[in-house]
């Protein structure tokens, strides 16, 4: 081995002409890392000058809250992106465990079967049930009738909305009761927004569900190469269930706390979530194919999105434009990713 | 010979077939990186029409990134290329194809739902008089290109239904078809018939005479003897030596490792265990193995030999559950055994190992450590919920010594090894748990000297620990080398068996054809 280095070393003295171009190829090679951090400080960059606003402390805290929603979304889409699949039904599933956490609260609480505090846990946890059983639902197509998860999760995704509107009739649901909104909406634990502290946890626990646990490792060997998986004794039909799962249910989670925000059931909201979320994944590194992503990476990718959505805001430029904006981004992005 | 591209600028010129020939193409000082690690230091080669010019070295030598920089599929960190008039380097495959340079890779660039002939005749179709694909022009030009070939093969089929050695043959059509000055073969004959093998060695030595140069990367020795005119032999990186093809083999394998090929395949362990793995009576329904009955001792290696589709693979798949079979019994230690998910096999001590790496056996994307612990999760001493990191850098440490596999490069992804780490990566991930039985399937395709070396040991070493190995392989001096016993398989069933002593390789072969 040293004879080969010292070889090496030889031809590079031979090749000094070399060098400077190696920079840029350096570049090239590594822009897939650089994407992030270069949009970073492009953003940062402009609202400096712009919107100088952007900065203050005030609005850090609220691009922290605003990003509550997107980031356990976004980590939900991580799950399935990691193991090759896509869930293209995060944002109606918000929708449907809005309306279904809205309607139980109301039935028990204003209907006066239970106190406040019951009814919101029970909302909450039948809510949260229910996004469960749609991801359970999308694995077990995906995985045992080997539909593929992009048809799957959209198929999903309109049956959802469809349901979510049947049950409102398309109008907000209202009773939800005022401490849901005080605690999970605008309440403050140990000094720290409550939904940013629930978030903070969520990411802790993804990042060792992805990282530490054998369901990650599985989730990793599956999306880099599912046959391999499986000849491995990985049970890639169960793991795939189990990410969905996981992620119905935390798309869910977010859809009740948004519930909480809003004060009502809604089934409009969550739109623009299966767009944001993949493009939150795909701007930090995650691959859609599978095998390629981590946690910190999505946590910063879907704060840069809040970010430019944020500073848009404080420019004043309208909701329209800044839907184009996400959308270009994302494919801005794309030009970059490791393919 | 006459030069069939006359140019006046300084090229390399040799006396080459008895005449002054100008070099088709060369590469000057060419060079490439990847990330610190130079995969090929300033080669310089010429390559003449006329001449079968053979690239000689172990997996990661750096043939595979010199034909890729030849052929335009990757670009090199230093040096150029010349062709003609041409001096730089091709940013793309098209650029080399419209410099003549056509190469034919391991890995295919065909539509898998496409025929046969659509494929060949991709990017260059025949139109008709309303500016539509002319179909009927096109299968008439495929058919008559195959025939002209010699190749057994339809013009008609759909190319992902056909065997990758089909599949090989349809993309040497479209090589030929674009009549290439320089034409770059990549082990082409790994997954080939013995009647295809002929057919592509005649088409060689037409070309050859028709002054194409031709660039051919083998790790058989008897091709060499067949057809080649030149050997360059690259180690690390380096072009190491030019010789003339009528080198022995002994030298040529010194020069290819850097040490001595007095033990290829090492003397195997006496067997001493009674049967482990016993295969009785086992039929599936489609009628791929008929009646195959087979046993297999502790410590010892059984060979299983014969042509591509004689129904061994499948043997392998139904031992490890992957393939039902209708009747008969699979048994091991006396138990009898049935798998609905391949978690069992591994569970009862079964471990099977795909011939296919890339598509079956690795997650290229990821490092080779969460290889080799890919089911180390749910089976042995790692098993369990969460990552233990200290036990699991200190198993896939000793994993990696134990296939000789290096340890430093154990977090790199999978995608940056060379074919022979690849496969010892695949070898390391059965060593998480208890294995009783090994099924090996193709260990060594495309696996240079050096690491069958290391295979050979490794597969010894876990036969003399009482493990009954399965080993599956279409090169016979493999079965003869590392085998104990052989069986000889065909059309679904055992056709023979020998015994070591009793080897004798006229007599096996024998067997492989009705």
């Amino acid at each position: 081995m040293s004879t080969k280095s010292s070889q090496i070393a030889v031809s590079l003295q031979q090749f000094p002409a070399a060098r400077p171009r190696n920079g840029f190829r350096w570049l090239t090679q590594h822009q897939h890392q650089l994407v992030l951090p270069g949009l970073f400080l492009v953003a940062l960059l402009i609202f400096a000058i712009a919107a100088p606003d952007f900065f203050s402390a005030d609005n850090q805290l609220n691009v922290s809250r605003q990003s509550v929603y997107l980031m356990l979304v976004s980590l939900a889409q991580l799950i399935v992106l990691v193991g090759g699949g896509i869930d293209l039904s995060v944002g109606t599933i918000m929708a449907l465990s809005s309306v279904v956490a809205a309607m139980t609260m109301n039935g028990i609480y204003q209907e006066g079967a239970g106190s406040a505090a019951w009814a919101m846990a029970v909302g909450t946890a039948v809510a949260l049930l229910v996004g469960a059983v749609v991801g359970l639902i999308n694995g077990i197509g995906t995985a045992l009738l080997r539909i593929p998860s992009f048809m799957m999760t959209l198929g999903i995704s309109s049956v959802v909305f469809g349901v979510a509107l049947f049950l409102s009739a398309g109008v907000p649901v209202y009773g939800v009761p005022q401490e849901f909104g005080q605690m999970f909406g605008y309440g403050y634990l140990l000094g720290i927004p409550t939904p940013v502290l629930i978030v903070v946890l969520v990411i802790l626990m993804v990042y060792i569900l992805l990282e530490w646990t054998r369901f990650g490792r599985h989730m990793y060997a599956i999306g880099g190469n599912p046959r391999a998986a499986t000849l491995s004794g990985v049970r890639t039909e169960r793991v795939t269930i189990l990410a969905f799962v996981l992620s119905g249910t935390l798309s869910a989670l977010s859809g009740v706390l948004l519930t909480a925000r809003l004060g009502t059931g809604e089934s409009s909201i969550g739109t623009t979530f299966p767009l944001e979320s993949i493009a939150a994944c795909v701007i930090a590194g995650a691959a859609l194919t599978g095998g390629r992503g981590r946690t910190f990476a999505i946590v910063a990718g879907t704060f840069l999105i809040v970010v430019v959505q944020n500073g848009m805001n404080l420019m004043q430029i309208g909701s329209y434009a800044q839907t184009m904006a996400v959308g270009a981004l994302l494919i801005f992005a794309m030009i970059f990713a490791k393919k | 010979m006459a030069s069939p591209h006359p140019s006046d600028n300084a090229l390399p010129i040799a006396d080459h077939g008895g005449g002054w020939t100008q070099a088709a193409l060369t590469a000057n000082d060419l060079g490439k990186r990847y990330g610190s690690h130079w995969a090929l230091l300033s080669a310089n080669l010429a390559f003449f029409p006329g001449e079968v010019h053979i690239l000689f070295g172990e997996n990661g030598a750096g043939k595979s990134t010199l034909i890729s920089m030849l052929a335009g599929a990757a670009q090199p960190t230093q040096g150029t290329l010349s062709i003609d008039k041409f001096s730089g380097y091709f940013r793309s495959v098209n650029e080399a194809r419209e410099h003549g340079v056509w190469a034919v890779f391991q890995e295919f660039s065909l539509v898998p739902n496409l025929s046969v002939a659509d494929n060949i005749v991709l990017g260059d179709e025949a139109l008709n008089c309303c500016g539509l694909l002319d179909k009927v022009a096109a299968r008439a030009e495929a058919r008559a290109l195959i025939e002209r070939l010699g190749f057994d093969l339809d013009e008609k089929a759909v190319v992902g239904d056909l065997p990758r050695g089909k599949q090989q043959m349809v993309e040497i059509c479209k090589a030929v078809r674009a009549v290439p000055r320089v034409l770059i073969l990549d082990e082409p004959t790994a997954s080939l018939s013995t009647h295809d093998t002929a057919a592509l060695f005649d088409l060689l030595r037409r070309m050859k005479a028709q002054g194409t140069a031709i660039i051919y990367i083998t790790h058989r020795m008897e091709e060499i003897a067949q057809l080649g005119d030149v050997i360059t032999v690259l180690r690390d990186g380096e072009v190491i030596a030019k010789v003339a093809a009528s080198i022995d083999e002994p030298q040529l394998i010194e020069l290819m490792s850097g040490r001595k090929l007095s033990d290829l395949y090492p003397v195997p362990p006496p067997v001493t265990g009674d049967v482990r793995f016993e295969i009785s009576r086992v039929s599936t329904v489609d009628g791929l193995l008929e009646d195959v009955s087979l046993s297999v001792r502790a410590g010892e290696i059984l060979g299983v030999g014969g042509l591509v589709g004689c129904g061994k693979s499948e043997l392998g798949q139904a031992c490890f559950g992957l393939l039902p079979h209708s009747s008969g019994q699979i048994r091991l230690d006396g138990r009898i055994l049935g798998f609905r998910h391949p978690a069992d096999a591994i569970a009862a001590g079964v471990w099977y190992s795909p011939p296919d790496r890339k598509h079956d056996g690795l997650a290229m994307v990821r490092p080779a450590r969460e290889n080799m612990l890919m089911s180390a999760m749910d089976f042995g001493k790692l098993r369990g919920m969460f990552v233990k990191p200290r036990a699991a850098a200190a198993q896939t440490d000793w994993q990696a010594s134990r296939v000789d596999f290096p340890v430093g490069r154990a977090s790199e992804s999978v995608a940056n090894f060379s074919g022979g780490n690849q496969q010892k990566i695949m070898l390391a991930k059965s060593l998480c748990q208890e294995i009783a039985v090994y099924i090996f399937d193709e260990p060594t395709v495309g696996v240079d000297v050096g690491a069958r070396q290391a295979i050979y040991r490794y597969l010894h070493e876990l036969a003399s620990v009482g493990s009954a190995i399965v080993l599956i392989s279409s090169d016979l001096s493999e079965l003869l080398g590392v085998a104990h016993r052989i069986a000889v398989m065909r059309g679904g069933r055992i056709a023979s068996e020998f015994i070591r002593p009793d080897f004798d390789q006229h007599k096996i072969l024998e067997q492989f054809f009705e």
